[in-house]
């Protein structure tokens, strides 16, 4: 069969492309491999301004996938970023002889949206140099491929700290800020993204910009949650905070339901500093609660905690044995728990990691936690983001899904503070257009540890939760690549539209992380 | 659920089981000096999950400092230090380990006279051999001769061909290990070393010289607030869920402050690739130093690696000390 080269953007006319799958199942796949015309003339104007392109095999191959292992592609070649006027120098090349340019932090992307189909693979990594922190202003500016991790180990040394970041410690800065970014004080300081105060940008066509709410407006609008469609995020400047360690509280409940509610309880009257939910089966579920002072934490325990509806460790273990004596048909349900909390509550709670009964490290305790105990080869995330309202009834529809493809999961929920003055960065965004105040958002992770899935089964179960999110009107934090064909679905044909037209009057060859949206 | 779909195999603990996390990054002084990813465990794992060679990674390969910083972060529990070392014996052999390997099969003729006396003894190496004053002071804080005796062979030989990833005689082998048998407890300074003996060795306790000196009360009672102490990284990675509790207790009680990131792994001052330990490169600490310095406030560096005591006194004004000379220092 002749396929058809498609321009970016398009529709195209085959009848199984994702625009086209209408109430048909849909079993999507990575983007076609770009052929490389050009690719000899590109490399070697890159060479003779002095940048170092590598094409062996081995230094291609070590990106060949992202951290979901299930998009595999190889880039024509590999260039680590090494300063801002190289990546422009490298996008007006790539401008110029039509090649592809994706751009990759962390690689932590589950959909591909970090790996090449060829072309050129950008790795931001290797600008990660902080450059200045005011302590007395609480900015921080600094390259934009740098973990947030490494961030923290620099704000650490003057006890400062970020204001949030994604909870596993090895997302880029830039990455982030391109995507959203959720942690656990979000239902209190909003998303990664919205602590951004000025980026400079490589645009598309390879010109330096230094944006922000009030210079470059209109850039700095559509690069904050723009998937890396409108430029290169080389320096952010973000604010910081003095350094306080967490006082933790864990509540323990067996409806996902009432544990929703509480959460949205403490999150609209600010009674915690931190506020999320992890659960470890649909029937124990953990909200944690965590506060940066003594004083915050007293005024919750004095005003919140008797209207919450979780039991304390003791309370619900003792509730979780006499629910299984008398269902003894599920004891195997209940060694699973017993076992989850024995290799997972010792690892929150490690004696070096804790001080006076007060977590010291977060960024640190949560990471390892999620690595240890959900990491894998394989990596499917689907979530769903909606509005305070519709969350329940998402996170119940999702919560059956993963109920019919896996054993065990776990469903991580938290709240995202939006800021109204900044509604333009978040169209076409995770944040769902309906949500005021707050969105919610909800990570449904299947626990792969013991077994290997085909990658059909994994697309099947993500369509199956992102098609709750069509119905729903809701949005999702991971959209792209493999998933994008749910863009027009979820955000409807006149946005996608504008966007496009955005799109391709910055990017006029369409170069630039191309497969990931549009 | 859906069962057909699932494959219950094991998983292996080696590359192929590495899942991209990147924690390794964090900690590896090598990506600190070059942000390039191809140099990490990472890089290596990824390259070879989709077919490169250990020759196509020989800069990664030989670049590692073996510090071990990377093997306690890996969620995967990836044996990153004796699969680096493996991908080393895949790899040509430098004409300075070649020399190494000749000497050590001409040493292995020796037979070493039988000693009787104490159960315990000291594997200086060859750095603080060079300090014999430092070694003097470690040996009787450790106990004197009458407790403890120097190892007359401290397989220094046998620590610098681990280092290379080259095969050692079974005959050398076998004549460093005989006397060591004998010994009930055993303080390595070198930290990998340390790390090979110990399965060799079931029936003795090894120890680094810095945990052994760091337990003594008159080491422990001359650390105070205002100090660095810089832990040596490979004994400590290589016994990290153990160390990371002593070291904590000790950060408890004397108040010092460590070369330990927010990940407690030990930030190495003195990382040295294999090029450069073979002396075939030349040696720059500077990115090292200067990232365990930043923003700290200080009033004197304690050292448990006599190679980290020289680097440090090269690039700060700050007395050094190193932990066997800590209750001699008039400054205490
Ligand atoms: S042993 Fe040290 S230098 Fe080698 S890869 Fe691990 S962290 Fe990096
Ligand atoms: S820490 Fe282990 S699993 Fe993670 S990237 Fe490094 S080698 Fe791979």
């Amino acid at each position: 069969m002749q396929l058809t080269d498609i321009e970016p953007g398009t529709v195209g006319p085959c009848p199984v492309a994702p625009d086209a799958l209408q109430g048909i199942k849909r079993q999507q796949t990575n983007p076609a491999r770009w052929n490389g015309p050009n690719w000899a003339a590109f490399s070697a104007a890159l060479r003779s301004q002095g940048i170092e392109v590598r094409e062996t095999a081995a230094a291609r191959a070590a990106f060949a996938t992202d951290a979901g292992g299930t998009a595999y592609g190889l880039a024509h070649g590999v260039v680590i970023a090494r300063s801002t006027e190289q990546v422009a120098l490298l996008l007006k090349c790539a401008q110029t002889h039509r090649v592809p340019v994706t751009v990759s932090g962390g690689g932590l992307t589950t959909e591909g949206e970090s790996v090449a189909f060829g072309g050129v693979l950008l790795d931001m990594t290797g600008m990660s140099r902080v450059l200045a922190i005011d302590a007395a202003a609480l900015t921080v500016r600094t390259e934009a491929g740098i973990f947030w991790h490494s961030l923290a180990e620099e704000l650490r040394r003057q006890n400062l700290d970020y204001l949030s970041a994604p909870l596993n410690l090895t997302s880029s800065v830039g990455g982030t800020l391109g995507v959203g970014g959720i942690d656990v004080n979000s239902a209190r300081l909003g998303c990664s993204a919205d602590q951004a105060l000025a980026l400079q940008v490589v645009t598309p066509t390879g010109d330096i910009v230094e944006c922000s709410d009030t210079e470059n407006a209109e850039l700095f609008q559509r690069v904050i949650l723009g998937y890396g469609q409108f430029g290169v995020i080389t320096e952010a400047t973000l604010r910081v905070r003095p350094y306080t360690p967490l006082r933790m509280h864990y509540f323990y409940y067996a409806s996902l339901r009432t544990a929703i509610e509480d959460l949205q309880l403490l999150d609209r009257n600010e009674a915690s500093d931190y506020s999320g939910i992890l659960t470890i089966m649909d029937c124990a579920v953990n909200v944690l609660v965590a506060f940066d002072s003594l004083g915050r934490e007293t005024a919750f325990i004095a005003d919140w905690r008797p209207r919450l509806r979780g039991y304390g460790e003791l309370g619900f273990g003792l509730r979780t044995l006499a629910h299984y004596l008398l269902r003894p048909w599920k004891l195997g349900e209940a060694w699973y728990l017993l076992q989850r909390k024995r290799e997972l509550f010792p690892e929150l709670q490690r004696p070096e990691y804790m001080r006076d009964g007060t977590m010291f490290d977060r960024s640190v305790v949560f990471s390892r936690a999620v690595w240890k105990f959900w990491g894998s080869r394989q990596m499917v995330i689907p979530d769903l983001a909606t509005s305070a309202e519709k969350f329940v009834e998402a996170v119940e529809r999702g919560n059956a899904v993963c109920r019919k493809y896996f054993p065990h999961y776990t469903l991580y929920l938290v709240g995202i503070k939006l800021r109204p003055e900044h509604r333009a960065h978040y169209e076409m965004s995770c944040v769902p257009p309906d949500a005021e105040g707050w969105a919610y958002g909800c990570e449904f992770e299947p626990m792969m540890d013991a077994g290997v899935y085909s990658r059909d089964t994994l697309q099947s179960f993500k369509n199956e939760i992102y098609d709750i999110g069509v119905d729903m009107g809701a949005s999702y934090y991971r959209f792209g690549g493999m998933m994008k064909g749910y863009i027009r679905r979820v955000f409807g044909d006149a946005m996608v539209d504008r966007h496009l037209e955005m799109k391709r009057k910055a990017d006029p060859a369409m170069i630039l992380n191309r497969h990931v949206i549009f | 659920m859906l069962g057909p779909d699932r494959n219950t195999q094991a998983r292996p603990r080696n590359f192929a089981s590495c899942s991209g996390c990147n924690l390794c990054l964090l900690v590896c002084p090598v990506w600190r000096r070059t942000h390039d990813f191809a140099l990490t465990p990472h890089g290596r794992a990824k390259a070879l999950q989709h077919g490169a060679a250990a020759a196509d990674l020989a800069e990664s390969i030989q670049g590692c400092t073996l510090c071990g910083a990377c093997e306690p972060v890996c969620p995967e529990e990836i044996p990153l230090i004796a699969m680096t070392l493996d991908l080393r014996r895949q790899m040509p052999q430098p004409a300075a380990v070649q020399e190494l390997r000749t000497r050590m099969e001409a040493q292995a003729g020796h037979e070493p006279s039988p000693r009787s006396g104490p159960v315990r003894a000291l594997l200086p190496g060859p750095a603080l051999r060079g300090r014999p004053d430092t070694m003097e002071r470690a040996v009787a804080l450790l106990g004197g001769t009458g407790s403890i005796r120097l190892a007359d062979d401290d397989g220094a030989d046998i620590a610098l061909a681990l280092e290379a990833g080259s095969t050692i005689a079974s005959r050398r082998m076998e004549q460093f290990l005989r006397p060591l048998r004998a010994l009930k407890q055993m303080v390595i300074a070198e930290g990998l070393l340390l790390r090979h003996l110990r399965p060799l060795l079931p029936g003795a306790a090894l120890i680094s010289l810095g945990e052994a000196l760091s337990r003594l009360d008159a080491v422990r009672g001359a650390l105070r607030a205002g100090d660095l102490y810089v832990i040596e990284p490979r004994a400590y990675h290589g016994d990290y869920q153990r160390l990371v509790r002593h070291y904590d207790a000790l950060r408890a009680a004397s108040g010092c402050a460590f070369n330990l990131d927010l990940q407690r792994i030990a930030v190495p001052a003195t990382a040295r690739s294999l090029p450069q330990r073979l002396g075939l490169e030349t040696i720059d600490d500077g990115v090292q130093l200067r990232w365990i310095m930043q923003g700290r406030k200080v009033t004197r560096i304690v050292v448990e690696g006599v190679e980290d005591h020289a680097a440090f006194e090269g690039i700060s004004a700050l007395p050094v000390v190193h932990l066997a000379d800590l209750a001699d220092d008039g400054a205490s």
